[in-house]
């Protein structure tokens, strides 16, 4: 079942928790690096120009920023406890661009379609519904040994 | 058409196509694909350069000229980072990362021009 990577040995067991920065791993923290500082800047430049013309989606924009770093940061650290902190913060991010997709697609006035995860995340060609489901099956490939 | 726009995108294009087709016949990243995002990251450079002389000449930015900036000085720090981060581990996968480099690039090149053409958005 092992289809190991080939030729060389490794040099070393990985540390408990290294595989989920490792493999396919790695290109995951990369999307989720990318995501983070683009609603980051995103939400930095919408609340500092126009906070007042739809003060809940560009809320929602730094929330979705915020979940974005945690997501980044909690996946690419080994240990069990950086293991949950990512399960939570994938998770919420799977539940967000769900539900302000639901709510862009029906309370258009208060969602003008500018936040990352407006209309299940359309503007960024639904990279954010993909990422979470993605970053899940990842995590639960990479369960910690002791549950 | 803005001729920076066009070669940018082309660079960035021909770089992601490398990347990712390195990664599909799953070779670890090699020069090829190193000096890709080097290129990348090189025209990115050129293309600062240019603006600056562009916008001294007096043809100025439509839209944000701060936002303009804040895209151009993040899309400097994506090649270098995805550099970072691919050949810490080398493997097929890093030649994804920078991949994932060169589209992110793209994107922000488009984006770009629309703020300079001041196209409204975000």
């Amino acid at each position: 079942m092992s289809r190991s990577e080939h030729g060389a040995v490794p040099a070393a067991p990985a540390p408990e928790g290294a595989g989920r920065a490792s493999g396919p791993g790695r290109l995951l923290i990369a999307v989720y690096g990318v995501f983070a500082l683009a609603a980051t800047a995103r939400a930095a430049f919408q609340i500092a120009t126009k906070f007042d013309q739809a003060p809940l989606a560009y809320l929602l924009s730094a929330f979705a920023a915020v979940v974005y770093v945690v997501a980044t940061v909690s996946l690419a650290r080994p240990g069990a406890r950086a293991y949950r902190v990512s399960v939570v913060a994938v998770t919420t991010e799977l539940v967000g661009v769900i539900a302000v997709g639901l709510l862009s697609v029906l309370d258009a006035q208060a969602f003008p379609s500018e936040t990352v995860w407006s209309a299940f995340g359309r503007g960024y060609g639904f990279v954010p519904l993909l990422l979470p489901v993605l970053g899940l099956l990842w995590l639960r490939r990479n369960r910690p040994a002791r549950a | 058409m803005d001729p920076f726009f066009l070669i940018g995108v082309i660079v960035c294009a021909v770089s992601a196509v490398l990347c990712i087709g390195a990664g599909v016949l799953r070779r670890p990243p090699n020069d090829i694909t190193i000096l890709s995002i080097a290129a990348v990251e090189l025209l990115l450079l050129a293309y600062t350069v240019g603006a600056v002389i562009r916008q001294l000449a007096g043809e100025p930015v439509l839209g944000e000229a701060w936002e303009f900036w804040g895209y151009l000085l993040t899309a400097l720090l994506v090649p270098v980072g995805a550099f970072w981060w691919a050949i810490l581990e080398k493997t097929r996968w890093s030649n994804f990362v920078l991949g994932a480099a060169g589209l992110t690039v793209f994107v922000m090149l488009f984006r770009m021009e629309q703020i300079w053409d001041g196209v409204a958005g975000l």
